[in-house]
């Protein structure tokens, strides 16, 4: 049986070859295997060697599909006539990879990575069944000739009108078993003609060498210059978005996510592109820096408070870790081809993003000392993960990437960056703090009212002015606007008009302007003049004593009366229980309303209208004919199903007893062996569900594959799949 | 990281620390691609605009000279989208040229295939073009050589315009330099715009631009068109061209809602050009009934519209700007650059005054309180009349009076928007009044007085706001405006800042009503002075009273 030839072979292997086997395969030791068994089983299984096989480059690739086209056993030199004599540098790299493996005659492959590199490998049919006189084939005639040649390059398949009636070209093929029929319309080209044609090579071009990466040249210090600025941009940047959110949460939409009028507004306060907007949000919300609120609102975590007192190189760090391993795309958002993806959405995800995202800076950090061409980059990317079963490398992935780590200053004009570099060496990146631009402490401030802090400014003063100014330009300064408003905003905040003035003129190089220093003492000066508050009743008297006689009456105290002018009393008890109150102390109030007009009681009290009590139902509406029907059929079908499952579950048990019980290795070996020999036989399976519960299951086994078993359910009569590892035990009946 | 005097923001905003050694050089290398936005005391800021940066390719900048003088004063890395959106947005100008074809007439060609199929699928320009004569020409109808520029610009990809002038018929024309010489700035701007070809020049109020177009006059040396604001600015010119040039009274012409004069030098207002009778503009055939060799646009910032659609019909005639200020409070500053031309010429006022040609001017704005009385009324009054009213309140006058009197023995002008409010200031101070029913004839009367000192002080309404020489005024005393629009404080600070005989300074006192609209206005007027680099205090009107000014 092949996974045991495999396991026999993976028996034979030393240490170091084993290693090497899991270095390149860190899947299968994850978690560790507890026997080679289960190990060639793994090793065997689709979904590992899927991502074996994607982390071959082209060239690889191609080597590994000619090993899957030739006949087993083979060997090295059936490799090399279909390809290229460099294949015998692959080969050795597959048998590590256990992609092939060597058998007793020669070189085998496991059967799955057929099935992973898919239905036409390289563009080939089948192999022939008759005997076939290829020299023949030189004679053919123009039309077959035609026809062959439309399906040389694969795929292997014409299409034709009637098989029955073929034109004169395929006829001739047909009889000369060069096509064979594959149904009515369909004619299929077997593996030896094609090869044959392809002058005894199975590929068109053959992808030996990785493609040259094109670039131009950068200059260092120009580099890290340019990414400094990213770095310290992109800084400020998640620091204005959370810093916005924390006074203006952005609701998130119904579906998760930031709506597109939320990014818009962020957009235009950073003034980038959304793109750029989205992704700041997204490394943000990756970082943990804000969050979706139960309550749908996106609000800044106390992480950010954090993350704010630490140093540059220390908030870079974590942000761009997250970036790293993320598999989120964010370059999503904003595409024409899908709408609906938000940032903080849940849609960005994508496999393969952080593999990518490794790949291209893996590739830039190759390229040091030059901005590689966006064209070439792909191609290089594509050559070394032509990931052929997903179509390739989406180039927008890369694109994305080289675009987001521009922002992130991981390189500086597209070249990578010494702090790029460093991060990707895992050293310290200490030298952004030396690097940046020193804060400032002082500010400028003009007479037309604004205040420029000619570089980043130490965070105390910026918070205040944040307060006390409106920012109206960002960059390596910010210019801030003073006017009455914001000079409100201070006062409101509880600074007095001489701190604001203190605090400026300290802050500022230059001197105070006679405008502002005259619009902050008008406005402190008008500030708080007219005072709001809530209160329950009132007390009014135009006569001043009477007034003074209340608010000196002890035994009013209950009412805790407070006098705001000398005839106006406010009271924190309603005015029905104040004028109460009053009444039985001897005074003689008066309720008025709302617009000052006298009541008189006593009133005749009227409720506000109230809705009508309940009315309970007798009767129902008579369905109509088609709600009928559709209660009949559902009754119908139910009884019949639960009948059905009852008298198989009778049958299995009493034909059981007991459960049948096998490891998972038995019992792919037991299935793959009555599905190969004994094929439609019902076997008895226990089954476990999701909660553990297991159930016994009689089921027509259909295929294996990966991890899976396809089979028909006797009790539901459907075709269903069976996760390997829940199959408790399997046995004949 | 260098020290350089520039920030550069990725708004595109530029920041020039004017105390750093090197702002002159930063200052001159930027002027050609950035637009100058405020220029208060410490760090003044620039703007890169499209139009600013497709000006200096007019002017044969490249992109590679604006991101390298960029990158040399920038004090921190320029951010490299920035640099790369230069790049993009400079090369976009001149892809497509509009060239004169001895077989075909006027041609688009382009260097760049794509963008021309981009254009001429552009809905609104494809009308304008006829007959494909290879991948890269396309013929234009000649009618609509203005009318493509625009479409063009505004599909962000102005066209040069290389297919030349019509000469125009030959008049003599040149300078008379016998007891006064023309500013080194002044020749300069003539010949920026003569080698242009076309296009505007912008110098400060005050700096003597009738004296550019005369000397462009006497480049062009061919008849001319000169279109200004009003009949007191024409004959203004008229009086400062016989002064500057050769011509005599009998070749300059008048052509205004008083006279129809068509000389080989024309002045024409905007009023009576736009005139409509019957429902069309009667007077717009002024443009063709002469073959002038060169068309001059005074105060370009206010070329009304019917104007503009006239002016690209005739782009094949040289055409001057001149303007104190690109900015249009209709935004059609777009217009201006595609159909009179690209900017030739600008000097910073700053610039012009250290060299002592035009005076240096305080703003002070006195705040006076309403009275109780007023308060209520103000508060009570109709919205539309809230301006009005707090505008002409009677506080305002005893403050003016006060002032008037503080600076007695200087030229001073008292200006304000609305007639009742100028007539009571007339009689309350004993000075004459000019407002729009005074006669032209009365008006230059007047005028005349005060300049030679005759009368000392004139109360004028917004007929004076332009093109007026005064240049003995020292004082101006603002009492209402236009509800505080830019234009209007820039030309009125300019009737005070023509350089004075003594060298001294000029003052321009606002006078506004305490927490009114008024005050509200006053704010932008002290933001839009205080970026102009103006000097601005804020009193109290009981300062005024106690002589502390």
């Amino acid at each position: 049986m092949e996974t045991r030839s495999f396991a026999d072979y993976l028996r034979t292997l030393d240490d170091a070859a084993l290693i090497s086997l899991f270095s390149h395969r860190p899947d299968l030791v994850t978690p560790v295997p507890p026997d080679v068994a289960s190990l060639a089983v793994r090793a065997t299984s689709a979904p590992s060697l899927a991502r074996a096989i994607d982390a071959l480059n082209a060239w690889q690739y191609q080597v590994l599909e000619a090993c899957a086209v030739v006949a087993e056993p083979f060997n090295e030199k059936n490799i090399t006539s279909l390809t290229d004599k460099a294949a015998l540098f692959v080969i050795p790299g597959l048998i590590e990879r256990g992609l092939i493996y060597p058998g007793k005659d020669g070189l085998y492959l496991p059967t799955t990575v057929r099935e992973v590199l898919g239905g036409d490998i390289a563009g080939l049919g089948p192999q022939s069944m008759a005997k076939l006189n290829l020299k023949k084939l030189e004679e053919a005639p123009a039309a077959a000739k035609k026809a062959l040649d439309a399906m040389v390059w694969g795929p292997p398949r014409g299409t034709i009108a009637d098989v029955k009636k073929p034109g004169a070209g395929v006829q001739w093929l047909l009889e000369n078993d060069f096509v064979v029929v594959a149904n009515s319309h369909t004619v299929l080209m077997p593996r030896e003609v094609a090869i044959y044609l392809r002058g005894g090579k199975i590929h068109k071009e053959l992808f030996i060498q990785a493609p040259e990466l094109a670039g131009d040249k950068r200059d260092s210090k120009s580099v890290q210059l340019a990414a400094i600025a990213n770095i310290s941009t992109f800084l400020r940047w998640t620091e204005e978005i959370l810093n916005f959110w924390a006074q203006e949460p952005a609701a998130a939409l119904r579906s998760g996510g930031l709506g597109v009028r939320d990014l818009k507004i962020i957009t235009s306060h950073l003034g980038v592109d959304s793109n750029c907007a989205a992704f700041v949000a997204e490394l943000a919300y990756l970082s943990g820096l804000l969050t979706i609120e139960a309550d749908d609102r996106i609000l800044p975590t106390n992480q950010f408070d954090i993350w704010l007192t630490q140093s540059p190189s220390a908030r870079w760090q974590s942000l761009v870790s997250q970036w790293l391993i993320t598999s989120r795309m964010s370059g999503l958002v904003g595409k024409e081809e899908s709408k609906n993806v938000s940032p903080l959405g849940p849609e960005l995800d994508r496999v393969a993003a952080a593999p990518i995202r490794k790949l291209t800076l893996r590739l830039l950090q190759e390229s040091e000392g030059s901005a590689p061409k966006i064209e070439s980059l792909v191609s290089l990317a594509q050559w070394n993960t032509p990931a052929r079963r997903s179509g390739g490398i989406p180039s927008d992935y890369i694109i994305w990437n080289l675009r987001e780590a521009e922002w992130l200053g991981i390189t500086g004009q597209g070249a990578i960056s010494k702090y790029g570099i460093g991060l990707l060496q895992g050293s310290d990146l200490d030298e952004i703090d030396e690097d940046l631009p020193k804060p400032v402490d002082h500010i400028l401030i003009q007479s037309d009212n604004t205040a420029i802090a000619p570089g980043p400014l130490e965070h105390e003063i910026a918070q205040e002015l944040a307060i006390l100014a409106e920012i109206e330009s960002r960059g390596g300064a910010t210019v801030y606007r003073f006017s009455q408003s914001t000079i409100r905003r201070g006062l409101d905040h509880g600074r007095t008009g001489d701190e604001i003035k203190a605090f400026l003129k300290k802050a500022s190089k230059t001197p105070m302007p006679q405008p502002l220093e005259y619009l902050i003492a008008d406005v402190a000066k008008k500030h708080g003049k007219l005072r709001v508050g809530n209160t329950a009743a009132f007390i009014r008297c135009e006569d001043s004593a009477l007034i003074a006689q209340i608010i000196s009456d002890k035994r009013l105290e209950m009412l805790s009366l407070r006098q705001i002018s000398p005839e106006v009393l406010i009271c924190q008890h309603d005015a029905a229980d104040a004028m109460a109150i009053l009444r039985s102390f001897g005074y003689l109030p008066a309720g008025e309303d709302s617009q000052g007009a006298l009541l008189s009681g006593p009133r005749i009290q009227r409720a506000k209208s109230k809705a009508r009590p309940p009315r309970i139902v007798g009767e129902f509406d008579r369905p109509d004919e088609l709600q009928l029907e559709a209660a009949l059929r559902a009754l119908r079908t139910g009884e019949k199903s639960s009948h059905r499952q009852s008298t198989l579950r009778n049958i299995a048990s009493n034909a059981l007893g007991s459960l049948p019980r096998t490891t998972a290795n038995e019992t792919l070996d037991i299935l793959a062996d009555y599905l190969r020999n004994q094929p439609a036989t019902s076997l008895s399976i226990g089954y476990a569900d999701n909660n553990g519960l297991v159930s016994h299951r009689i089921i027509d086994p259909l295929k294996l594959s990966a991890g899976s078993l396809i089979a028909r359910d006797h009790a539901t009569g459907e075709v269903q799949t069976f996760r390997i590892a829940r199959i408790t035990g399997v046995a004949a009946i | 990281m260098s020290e350089g005097p520039l920030i550069v923001q990725s708004d595109k905003t530029l920041l020039l620390d004017i105390d750093h050694p090197l702002s002159t050089e930063c200052r001159r290398a930027i002027a050609p691609f950035a637009e100058l936005e405020r220029s208060p005391e410490h760090i003044h800021t620039y703007r890169l605009t499209n139009l600013g940066l497709w000006n200096a390719r007019a002017a044969g900048h490249d992109a590679e000279l604006v991101i390298d003088t960029l990158i040399k004063y920038s004090r921190y890395a320029v951010p490299h989208s920035l640099l790369v959106d230069v790049a993009e947005t400079m090369s976009r100008y001149g892809r497509l040229r509009l060239e004169a074809d001895p077989v075909h007439g006027l041609i688009l060609i382009t260097t760049d295939v794509g963008v021309l199929e981009e254009v001429i699928r552009a809905k609104k320009i494809a009308p304008l073009l006829g007959v494909r004569i290879d991948p890269e020409t396309i013929v234009v109808h000649p009618s609509q050589r203005g009318a493509i520029k625009q479409s063009l610009l505004r599909l962000g990809w102005p066209a040069e315009d290389f297919a030349g002038y019509v000469d125009g018929q030959a008049h003599e024309i040149s300078l008379k330099q016998n007891d006064w010489k023309i500013r080194p700035y002044q020749e300069l701007a003539a010949e920026g715009f003569w080698h242009g070809g076309s296009g505007v020049v912008v110098l400060p109020c005050g700096a003597g631009k009738t004296i550019v177009g005369a000397a462009a006059m006497a480049h062009a040396k061919a008849t001319t068109l000169i279109l200004v604001t009003n009949t007191v600015a024409a004959r203004q010119w008229r009086d400062e061209l016989l002064r500057r040039t050769t011509l005599n009274e009998d070749e300059i012409g008048e052509y205004s809602g008083a006279k129809k004069e068509i000389c080989p030098v024309t002045i024409a207002t905007y009023q009576v050009m736009t005139k409509k009778k019957n429902g069309v503009y009667s007077h717009l055939d002024l443009f063709d009934t002469h073959d002038w060799g060169l068309i001059i646009y005074d105060e370009v910032h206010l070329l009304p519209a019917p104007i503009f659609r006239f002016t690209a019909d005739i782009q094949s005639r040289r055409r001057l700007g001149l303007t104190a200020t690109l900015v249009r409070e209709d935004g059609m500053e777009g217009e201006v650059f595609s159909l009179i031309g690209p900017k030739r010429f600008d000097v910073p006022w700053k610039e012009i005054e250290a060299q002592g040609y035009i005076a240096p001017a305080e703003c002070i704005e006195v705040r006076v309180n309403l009275t109780e009385a007023e308060r209520l009324s103000y508060a009570t009054a109709e919205p539309e009349e809230r301006y009005r009213y707090c505008a002409t309140t009677r506080t305002k006058r005893n403050v003016v009076e006060k002032l008037v009197d503080l600076h007695s023995g200087e030229q001073i002008l008292v200006i304000g928007q609305y007639i009742d409010q100028l007539d009571d200031l007339s009689e309350t101070l004993g000075v004459p009044v000019i407002k729009g029913e005074t006669p032209i004839k009365e008006r230059e009367r007047l005028f005349a007085a005060f300049r030679t000192g005759e009368i000392t002080c004139l109360v004028v309404s917004k007929v004076a706001n332009f093109s007026i020489d005064l240049p003995e005024a020292t004082i101006a005393i603002q009492v209402s405006g236009a509800f505080g629009s830019r234009q209007e404080e820039a030309q009125r600070l300019g009737r005070i800042v023509r350089p004075k005989a003594d060298g001294r300074g000029a003052k321009f006192y606002s006078v506004v009503s305490r927490d009114t609209i008024d005050q509200d206005f006053a704010q932008n007027r002290q933001r839009f002075l205080a970026e102009q680099g103006y000097s601005y205090r804020i009193i109290d009107a009981d300062d005024v009273f106690q002589g502390k000014i």
